[in-house]
């Protein structure tokens, strides 16, 4: 099956007693198996209900989920559900539960009723796919912020799932710690092929994204790779969103009469469009 | 004269245990009245036990606070005062909201600090003008607005207290685009209408490009670098190397540099560099 992620016609209400809020309606989306798909969208426009729907936290009010083919409504399939897709959230700090690196990893293997070699192997395999190996006898509270965000992925990553839904994992985090999570990100969807969904605020992380999917009030309003998305600002700029600080300043050197295309984000990429334009105007 | 001294200021957490440490070792610097200060650092650099000393939330270890010349645990019964002239805005504000309506929850400071009821009415309207709080939202419950509406009120019940010195910790993280934009001018409105003295702690240095005068970075619990906005951002190695950057724009300039091209040291903000690569294009030659 080419799609590990099928969401089929999903409307989703809150339905306390003083809230009712229609947050997705008549929603559809797939993740093709081994993808990278950013999700960007303004507070409130439905992204982290969705991740939470991806793997079964939330179940759909009306419609399906399939991951794998196995619907997320069906209570039996939970655990089935959980291994397949593993949800990393924005603080680290609300994800860790032992006192010992590795024993936090092994929480989900042993959940999956592994045995303990088997568990060693897939915490240690987790923990180098992080590159945490080193730190897997600290205790997580005298770390760095994106040393416990990368904790709680290998946590993830120990139950081998094939999807990872990350909901805002660097909100918190400094420069350093956005660019290890990002990085890692990328490593276990490059080499290991796990899929990834990541939703964030920050633009410049969907750089690198196979496909961008801007959310508005619980729909899909953009949904294409992000050089197309980063070139249609208006319309980010209409939801709330922004463009990476790169896109917009090749935009107004294009704007102030400078000979140049806006189709790239990466700063090596800009600096070679601008270092471009300057030569070809001295010729 | 400046309004806020910190002097040799030392934050041991526990104490006499095997895991005793100093979040914050022998820190010293000065503020003047109505400076924007940064404050950047990774995580755990002990920036935020570092500002929570300067409204007597947390005591010094070693070390004093002086605001406006004036120890501020000169006077112990006078904390609380202290506590209305340097308003403190914690990480995720909006997690502290507890009254049944707006007007109630952004009325809480003022009214521990004593004033009357007008006062404080004239207060709320004030700020709400200020930080673009509908009037109609003030009988609202804080809990049925969106998460950026909320850290708007839960910022707001800060600034009604119109303290001198306003801190806030990481004001923007985990809001969008929009959310980012609206509080950085809240704050910048502020600063301007009372003439306050502002400190930020941020991890978005774009962020700190556009609004600090000056940035302090802290490094390991200790004070690495107090300078002027771009005298620090012109330091790119040594901020890399302390697990922070520059901000994206000033990285673009950093990479036309090392292809051959004139680009000055001092670019942090979009306009900068607009105005300066556009004036190379009307220039000629600059950089032949």
């Amino acid at each position: 099956m080419n799609n590990i992620i099928e969401v089929k016609n999903v409307t989703f209400e809150y339905d306390d007693a003083d809230r009712k809020d229609i947050i997705l309606k008549d929603f559809c989306l797939d993740i093709k198996r081994g993808s990278f798909t950013v999700i960007l969208g303004h507070n409130g426009s439905g992204k982290s209900t969705l991740a939470k729907l991806l793997n079964g936290l939330y179940k759909p009010t009306e419609g399906n989920v399939f991951v794998d083919g196995i619907s997320t409504v069906d209570e039996k399939n939970e655990i089935e559900i959980k291994r397949r897709v593993g949800l990393v959230f924005q603080n680290p700090d609300n994800q860790l539960v032992a006192s010992i690196v590795e024993d936090d990893v092994a929480f989900g293997p042993e959940n999956l009723g592994h045995s303990p070699d088997v568990i060693r192997n897939e915490v240690d395999d987790a923990l180098k796919a992080v590159d945490m190996y080193d730190f897997r006898k600290s205790t997580p509270h005298r770390l760095s912020g994106g040393q416990k965000q990368r904790i709680a992925i290998a946590g993830i990553i120990a139950m081998k799932p094939d999807c990872i839904v990350l909901d805002e994992p660097t909100a918190m985090l400094d420069p350093k710690g956005r660019a290890e999570i990002i990085s890692t990100i990328k490593k276990l969807n490059s080499e290991k092929g796990i899929t990834v969904v990541l939703i964030t605020h920050f633009m410049e992380e969907a750089v690198d994204a196979d496909r961008v999917i801007v959310m508005d009030d619980g729909k899909i309003v953009a949904d294409s790779t992000p050089k197309d998305i980063f070139s249609n600002i208006s319309l980010l700029k209409q939801v709330g969103l922004d463009v990476p600080q790169t896109t917009e300043l090749l935009y107004r050197l294009k704007q102030g009469g400078m000979n140049i295309t806006t189709d790239v984000i990466s700063i090596e990429e800009s600096a070679q469009k601008i270092y471009d334009a300057i030569h070809l105007e001295e010729i | 004269m400046s309004i806020l001294e910190v002097k040799n200021l030392t934050h041991t957490y526990d104490g006499n245990t095997p895991f005793m440490h100093d979040a914050v070792k022998n820190v010293s610097f000065s503020i003047s009245k109505g400076e924007v200060i940064g404050i950047i650092g990774h995580t755990g650099s002990g920036k935020s036990t570092l500002v929570q000393h300067l409204n007597g939330l947390l005591k010094a270890t070693e070390g004093e606070i002086l605001l406006d010349g004036v120890n501020i645990w000169e006077n112990k019964k006078n904390i609380r005062a202290i506590r209305s002239r340097v308003g403190l805005v914690f990480q995720y504000p909006e997690y502290q909201l507890f009254e049944d309506t707006v007007y109630r929850d952004i009325a809480f400071g003022p009214k521990n600090m004593g004033l009357s009821d007008d006062e404080i009415a004239n207060r709320i309207y004030e700020v709400c003008d200020l930080v673009g709080i509908k009037r109609d939202y003030l009988d609202k419950s804080p809990f049925d607005l969106s998460g950026g509406e909320k850290r708007r009120v839960a910022i707001a019940g800060v600034m009604a207290m119109q303290p001198e010195i306003i801190i806030f910790d990481e004001p923007v993280a985990g809001l969008d685009p929009q959310g980012r934009a609206n509080v950085i001018k809240m704050i910048n409105d502020y600063s301007k209408r009372y003439n306050a003295t502002v400190l930020i702690i941020s991890h978005n240095m774009e962020d700190m490009a556009l609004i600090a005068d000056k940035l302090l970075v802290m490094n390991k619990g200790e004070l690495a670098i107090f300078d002027t906005t771009e005298n620090v951002f012109r330091q790119h190695e040594r901020l890399i190397r302390m697990g922070l950057n520059v901000p994206i724009v000033t990285q673009v300039m950093l990479s036309l540099k090392q292809k051959g091209i004139d680009v000055p040291d001092n670019i942090f903000t979009v306009d900068q560099a607009v105005d300066y690569l556009l004036s190379l294009k009307q220039g000629g030659n600059r950089n032949a």
